[in-house]
């Protein structure tokens, strides 16, 4: 790693040369030259007489004939830097030819658009995102139009009218798919989103709590407090008081401003949160020296509003059904991390001439760092293989778990041993479960 | 299975999809230099000529003061021409020059990020997508929005919006029928087309021949045109030089083959493929775009079984937009008592399992796991045959302020009594 390193910085230090080297700008400065010289003997044989005309004409072939030969080194200078460059690249950047015999992407265009559209929207891009739903919309309407006039063409012809039928119900049916997704809805999801989180940035909180309690019912289901986590961290707020948080000065703010606060919203926390509550209170007690008191921690906010933003975005994406990290993002960033095993694979296959033929499972491992990984994993430790809806895990009574397929293997009769333990079991009493 | 490695960033691997970032300028120049080559040639050996032949001629008498003047204004003008020419190479030269740059200190940006997990990391990687994502853009032809999302982002060095957008202005003249742009492209790039054995002029020409023979101009113009452009490639492609010829007794309402097929106007998005295709190549451009690439090695590596499942409870989850879509569902206010996903007290929502890459996925293969990899520890078997991990479901519990002894299915909300729980033994 340290000598890649050295690699990369090695390339910016040769690029940094390389664009001291004389460029193609010195050729234009020989061209003006040759013009200087020009005009200088064009003015020469215009003012004097006829008979030094020769001698001016003559006089000007050398010079001409050396600023020509600047113009061509000044060329060969700049080829010789491109060259340069190429050469660096070579060695520090050496191509390695991408796995493009197949694309497998490419008839799924329509979804690769919309996946775009929701990252756009997702990321607050509103205005690229109008800009690109529109343009993808006027380039399918495009598309159908000409697939109608083929249509209208090849009417005659029996087979090719077919294919131009196939055609056209492809298009129209990818057009649905982009349709169908709201792009106006999530529009206004996302830019509700933006809003809130635009305010927690300027630690207002109300917005935030708005939100949370007009969602408390699927919020409390979820098993998330973030509508009590936010009115907490608003006690917190008011309590700081002006000096702090830079609100006016009366009796909404300060402590008395908190204890106002939390009689008229607590109330409906009490049931779930009374210990955390009762200890907001005590803290009123310690109120002129809060950093010595047992309760300091409490007052401590410094990440505070980023954590609640981050999970206010985690609840806000996930009532929609979406995570809370943008899924192209992350597909992105696995594929380039994925995408070095890829090669390898493909490399090898190719010198070998087989091929993988199972296409539901990759035939190597892509190892993908630990926030990446999102489902539990179950291989079944006798036949290694993953488990799925067609080979389920079964749990047998011993407690040790294995695929369908193994345990049917395993057994003689209706009778099995546990490949583990040494208890035995019946085929009826293992139990598929759900990890 | 994660490894702990699995987070450290391989430098010599991780700009693979980055290639075409430095690639793309260097190509550039070259292509740049050649033209600027071509130009400097013609007007120097034309300058050069003309300047020997006045000398000739003034000594020899044979040319008077005033002939003089005119043809040294004839050389000023050229030389001039040459300066105009010149200088718009320089400048396209200096813009690679800055372009490179800037490539190169975003890619070296990435040589002090050691693990995935670096803040810096992320900040890089979006912008990577970005880059990706402008690249698809421009790619399909959707260029004003590349250019938006190329301006927001602040990273109109790193993208080649230019290179794209002169590539799909071509693209578009073949498509409304007109192969005069397309020729001139490849009357700039003669040698490196005939390099890599193109057969793009070859077919324009037959194209034109083609709207010859369907205009109801004289067949001896399609004839000449064929004599000079088409027949000299006889030995290089003989069957299709022999439909051509064929084609003369053929109107363009045949319906007879092969010369239905040459009339047919899908010819037009063939001949801008094929243009296409050889643009990309001559520039070392993968011929599709890198997005496809990143996503179909991507959603295979985060892909599991249990994306697609119909057991899972997650999976539905992505579905809501589909749902919706039915009119009259609307915004729903409060909407039915969704089972709730383990989302809120694992994770997040699994990028597959949403519904932005969801269908998309369902076409590739997924990840394989050589060993069992547990998100959550000490597994407890509810009856119903779901599993979670015991810590989950304590404080699933405490959340939903159960009673002491009862625990809730984090999923379908079910409720059970803790003595009816089993152990689950991974091995």
């Amino acid at each position: 790693m340290a000598s890649e390193k050295s690699k990369l910085e090695a390339l910016e230090e040769e690029y940094r040369k390389i664009n001291k080297l004389p460029r193609l700008s010195k050729a234009v400065e020989n061209v003006d030259k040759i013009i200087e010289l020009l005009s200088a003997a064009r003015e020469q044989v215009a003012s004097a007489s006829e008979s030094h005309t020769a001698i001016t004409i003559t006089k000007l072939q050398n010079p001409v004939k050396t600023a020509f030969e600047a113009v061509n080194d000044g060329l060969k200078g700049a080829a010789a830097a491109h060259k340069k460059i190429g050469k660096a690249l070579d060695r520090s950047f050496p191509l390695k030819p991408l796995p493009t015999d197949h694309d497998a992407m490419a008839d799924h265009v329509s979804l690769i658009n919309r996946a775009i559209a929701m990252h756009l929207l997702r990321e607050g891009q509103f205005s690229v995102a109008s800009t690109f739903i529109s343009e993808v919309q006027s380039t399918l309407r495009r598309e159908e139009l000409a697939d109608m006039d083929e249509h209208m063409d090849e009417g005659g012809d029996e087979d090719e009218a077919m294919d131009a039928d196939d055609a056209f119900s492809t298009t129209s049916s990818e057009n649905y798919d982009l349709s169908s997704f709201h792009s106006q809805e999530l529009q206004e999801n996302f830019a509700e989103m933006y809003n809130i989180l635009q305010e927690l940035k300027a630690k207002n909180l109300m917005p935030a709590i708005t939100w949370a309690r007009n969602n408390s019912v699927e919020l409390e289901a979820r098993g998330s407090n973030l509508e009590f986590e936010l009115s907490r961290l608003q006690f917190v707020w008011l309590f700081k008081g002006p000096s702090v948080n830079g609100l006016p000065d009366d009796e909404n703010n300060g402590q008395r401003g908190a204890l106002r606060y939390a009689r008229s919203n607590f109330a409906h926390f009490q049931v779930r949160h009374l210990s955390e509550i009762n200890r907001l209170a005590c803290s009123m007690a310690f109120a002129p020296n809060i950093a010595a008191s047992p309760y300091k921690q409490i007052f401590a906010i410094d990440t505070a509003f980023s954590d609640v933003a981050s999970s206010f975005t985690r609840e806000f994406c996930s009532l929609l059904g979406l995570s809370a990290e943008s899924p192209l993002y992350l597909a992105a960033t696995a594929g380039a991390l994925a995408l070095p095993q890829l090669m390898k694979y493909t490399q090898k296959t190719l010198a070998k001439g087989t091929e993988w033929t199972t296409s539901n499972e990759m035939a190597f491992e892509t190892p993908l760092p630990e926030s990446m990984l999102y489902h539990s994993i179950f291989v079944c430790p006798v036949s290694k293989e993953q488990t799925t809806d067609a080979n389920p895990p079964m749990m047998i009574p011993c407690g040790h778990v294995l695929a369908k397929e193994t345990l049917q293997k395993l057994c003689k009769g209706s009778r099995f041993k546990c490949p583990y333990c040494p208890s035995e079991g019946m085929i009826k009493d293992a139990r598929q479960i759900i990890l | 299975m994660a490894d702990h490695g699995a987070s450290k960033i391989n430098h010599d691997n991780h700009l693979l999809l980055d290639q075409p970032l430095l690639r793309l300028p260097y190509e550039l120049l070259r292509k740049n230099i050649r033209s600027a080559h071509y130009h400097i040639e013609w007007d120097t050996n034309a300058v050069k000529d003309l300047l020997k032949e006045t000398a000739t001629n003034s000594i020899n008498q044979k040319a008077s003061k005033q002939d003089v003047v005119n043809n040294l204004d004839q050389m000023l003008a050229r030389m001039r021409g040459l300066k105009r020419k010149l200088s718009t190479y320089a400048e396209e030269e200096n813009r690679q020059y800055r372009q490179s740059t800037a490539r190169i200190a975003h890619l070296r940006e990435l040589s002090d990020v050691h693990t995935v997990e670096d803040v810096k990391y992320e900040s890089w990687s979006r912008q990577r997508l970005d880059r990706l994502v402008v690249d698809y853009m421009l790619r399909h032809g959707y260029n004003e929005s590349a250019n938006v999302l190329a301006k927001e982002r602040n990273m109109l060095e790193l993208v080649d919006i230019d290179t794209f957008v002169a590539m799909s202005k071509i693209r578009q003249s073949l498509e409304n029928g007109s192969v005069q742009e397309a020729l001139a492209w490849c009357n700039e790039n003669k040698k490196e087309l005939r390099k890599m054995q193109s057969n793009l002029e070859f077919m324009l020409r037959c194209q034109q021949y083609i709207e010859l023979n369907r205009s109801s101009c004289p067949k001896q113009d399609a004839i000449a045109h064929a004599r000079k452009y088409i027949i000299p490639f006889s030995n290089t492609y003989p069957t299709e030089v022999r439909h051509i010829a064929g084609l003369l007794a053929f109107g363009s309402d045949t319906p007879h083959e092969p010369y239905a097929s040459l009339y047919s106007s899908a010819r037009w998005t063939m001949l801008a493929d094929l243009f296409t295709d050889a643009h990309l190549k001559l520039l070392g451009l993968p011929q599709f775009p890198l997005l496809h690439i990143a996503l179909s090695s991507g959603l295979s590596a985060l892909k599991t079984p249990a994306c697609h499942s119909s057991q899972q409870n997650q999976s539905h989850q992505g579905h809501k937009y589909y749902r919706s879509s039915t009119p009259g569902a609307g915004k729903e206010v409060t909407p039915e008592p969704r089972s709730h996903g383990t989302a809120s007290l694992q994770t997040s929502v699994c990028p597959i399992c949403s519904t932005e890459l969801n269908s998309l996925a369902k076409n590739v293969p997924y990840a394989h796991h050589s060993k069992s990899h547990l998100l959550v520890h000490d597994l407890m078997l509810l009856p119903n045959g779901r599993v979670y991990g015991k810590e989950q479901l304590d404080d699933y519990a405490e959340k939903s302020r159960l009673a002491h002894g009862e625990v809730k299915d984090l999923v379908t909300g079910e409720r059970f009594r803790e003595e009816d729980l089993k152990k689950v033994f991974i091995t």
